[in-house]
């Protein structure tokens, strides 16, 4: 009775998925859209299972028809909840994203405070069996991070890593956000401490991260760009916005899409309803003049 | 000028010298280093984070993973001491009960702890459970002592079983720890060469505690730290090789003085300087925002450990054991909610199985929490006219008028 039960509102929330994917060609699109370019979208917080979820999620498809984007990142809390079954991860997970990965997106997972430490198994996520990682796609390299135990081990890992990745572009993504002003979490300043001083002596040139549901641009710290890509599909929190908030949205779910072209990295971040909230360009670190919003 | 030839000047002086001389007794002999320590990191991480954090970070190392060594060296030789022949847990009959109540305390700290985060989602926090089971052994004597005043039987009891938990969640540690599998062989033939190396002394009648600590300690040190476990633990494999003397729980203070224990008589002092420094650099917790994990501890500590208590106690006397003499199950109670504070050892196995980050600022701020335990242990008392407010309790068909 519960699977007919679980069934039906799995349709359900599909149905309303579809219903946003009328919109989704209504998009202004705010990026280059190159041949050769490294497009990939960032996703935080979204294996609820919730309408939301599969809302964010058609509209990533439907998005996908005009920007061809290639992987995801994930910022953490990829389930919530019940996951022990294997029909959790279908229902937060595989059917939500079906047309996506259908297509072959991969998507290349942090974990979250939400998530169990096992799902770093978890073959769709590209985790391997790691707490941290890091893969290169053409010019750019990136490190996803396990914000929940940052151990000795992990942080020389990337300090190693960091240093051998001379010339490309340094991106780091993991939970919980060094810097935020969402209400329910804010910043984590004792990672902060432990990770701002790898990520600056290295020239990372961007971070994203989760925790807090809310979409967050912060004024670049240190050289370095934040984001706070928290909002993928659970209930959205709100944030204060202070000195350090250059763009912020905290009304609905969104996702950001990114492109990388050379020395140039273009983002554009998107509402569940398909209004675009953000977007911007940030000039890789030792090239000349900084980004900024549009 | 004073009778003595000293001017007034000279004898402000003296009396200033021997105010703080007598200051610094009562902060040491009363265990309010930690408190104060403590209390210094929470105002300066909520009021200015990241630089608490950086002096944190650098004072760690040699605070948590090397002075902290002797702290539970100590504790461990309380421990050790007691069970010992002449000891309060010799023989094994009379300690029974209190095993039975610490095994008790730890199931059901451990199982309100686990139940309340995995019905929040918060399956990353799981693995700090042994926070939730651990017990301040000093702060509960304080309470205890507090409520209990004279009264030897409550005090001894949950002594013994604060010892006997906090051994358990120790070697839930130890094992916790996942060995680096590349350095393991060497940390084992360490830890055995220092193991070897305090017999060798103990057969030899050497009697300096010195000895000891700076060759097999410093071996056992090296062979935690290389194999990944909590180096605070390394004197704990050595504590019963070292030389002893019996010590029994629940004699007054002057005969307490009159047998000494070793390492208690040689770092009494550099235990508390310790303690204020782990403090510091422990105590300073952020407070913000939702922290499942501090509400966790919280909960473990103020319901699930006295419910572990009381009905592990009550399975035992059924199954036939019997009540410590003169032991109520009234004091039964107020003995659990002092048995709740968490505190010192909460932040140290939080310490030990959480790096620093989001999640060890959630387990360290519920481990400070518990500290509540003191007030429900006193309304407890009062209400059920345990202790201290026995004498309130009003004979049977006698009431209270307007």
């Amino acid at each position: 009775m519960w699977r007919v039960a679980r069934l039906l509102r799995c349709w359900s929330v599909a149905l309303a998925g579809l219903a946003v994917v009328s919109t989704a060609s209504a998009v202004d699109l705010a990026l280059p859209n190159r041949t050769g370019t490294v497009k990939f979208v960032v996703l935080g917080d979204f294996g609820s299972g919730e309408p939301a979820e599969y809302q964010v999620a058609a509209q990533m498809a439907a998005f996908r028809t005009r920007f061809p984007f290639d992987f995801v990142i994930t910022t953490g809390d990829n389930i919530i909840g019940g996951q022990d079954d294997p029909a959790d991860f279908a229902e937060k997970f595989q059917r939500p994203f079906e047309t996506l990965l259908q297509a072959g997106i991969q998507f290349y997972a942090t974990l979250g405070n939400h998530d169990k430490a096992a799902n770093r198994s978890y073959g769709p996520w590209n985790m391997n069996g790691r707490r941290y990682y890091a893969f290169a796609v053409k010019n750019v390299r990136f490190f996803a991070l396990d914000s929940n135990r940052p151990d000795r081990a992990e942080l020389a890992w990337l300090d190693d890593a960091l240093a051998r990745a001379n010339g490309d572009w340094k991106i780091c993504y993991f939970h919980h956000p060094l810097y935020s002003d969402g209400v329910k979490h804010g910043p984590a300043l004792e990672l902060r401490v432990l990770l701002e001083p790898i990520l600056m002596r290295h020239g990372v040139d961007v971070v994203f991260s989760g925790h807090d549901h809310v979409y967050e641009r912060l004024v670049p710290q240190g050289g370095i760009s934040y984001f706070v890509t928290g909002a993928g599909g659970q209930e959205a929190h709100s944030l204060r916005r202070s000195a350090a908030t250059a763009a912020s949205f905290d009304r609905e779910q969104t996702f950001t899409a990114v492109e990388v072209d050379g020395a140039e990295l273009r983002f554009q971040t998107v509402s569940r309803s398909g209004d675009t909230v953000d977007a911007g360009m940030i000039r890789k670190r030792g090239q000349t003049s900084p980004g900024g919003a549009r | 000028m004073t009778p003595h030839g000293r001017t007034p000047h000279a004898v402000g002086g003296h009396r200033a010298r021997e105010r703080a001389r007598a200051t610094v007794t009562i902060l040491l002999d009363s265990f309010l280093l930690l408190p104060i320590g403590i209390l210094v990191a929470l105002i300066w991480a909520n009021t200015a984070g990241v630089s608490y954090f950086r002096v944190a970070h650098a004072l760690r190392f040699i605070v948590n993973d090397v002075g902290m060594a002797f702290f539970v060296g100590l504790v461990t030789e309380e421990a050790f001491e007691a069970v010992r022949p002449g000891g309060a847990l010799h023989p094994w009959r009379r300690t029974l009960v209190p095993l039975v109540a610490a095994t008790g305390s730890v199931l059901g700290a451990t199982a309100v702890y686990v139940v309340y985060l995995r019905n929040r989602s918060e399956f990353m926090l799981l693995d700090g459970w042994p926070v939730a089971a651990a017990q301040d052994v000093t702060l509960a004597y304080f309470i205890a002592k507090a409520i209990f005043l004279d009264r030897r039987g409550p005090i001894a009891f949950l002594i013994l079983m604060a010892i006997v938990s906090n051994a358990i969640g120790i070697v839930s540690i130890a094992i916790w720890h996942p060995a680096n599998p590349e350095t393991l062989p060497l940390a084992v033939a360490l830890m055995a060469a220092a193991i070897l190396l305090a017999g060798i002394l103990r057969a030899a009648r050497v009697d300096r505690i010195w000895v000891y600590l700076t060759t097999s300690g410093a071996l056992s040190w090296i062979a935690c730290y290389w194999s990944g476990i909590q180096p605070a633990l390394a004197f704990v494999p050595l504590v019963p090789l070292l030389p002893h003397r019996p010590r029994r729980v629940g004699l007054s203070a002057e005969a307490q003085r009159a047998t000494p224990r070793r390492l208690e008589h040689i770092f009494k002092y550099t235990v508390q300087v310790v303690l204020l420094f782990y403090g510091l650099v422990n105590g300073g917790v952020v407070i913000a925002g939702e922290m499942p994990g501090a509400w966790a501890v919280l909960l473990a500590a103020l319901v699930g450990r006295p419910a572990g208590i009381l009905v592990s106690i009550a399975l035992a006397v059924a199954v036939g054991l019997h009540l410590p003499t003169r032991l109520h199950w009234r004091e039964l109670i107020v003995v659990s909610l002092a048995a709740s504070a968490g505190f010192t050892f909460a932040l140290f196995f939080a310490a030990a199985v959480v790096p620093a980050g989001p999640l060890l600022n959630e387990l360290k701020l519920g481990a400070l929490s518990t500290v509540v335990s003191a007030v429900l242990a006193f309304t407890a008392a009062r209400l059920l006219h345990v202790g201290r407010f026995a004498g309130h309790r009003l004979p049977a068909g006698h009431s209270v008028s307007a």
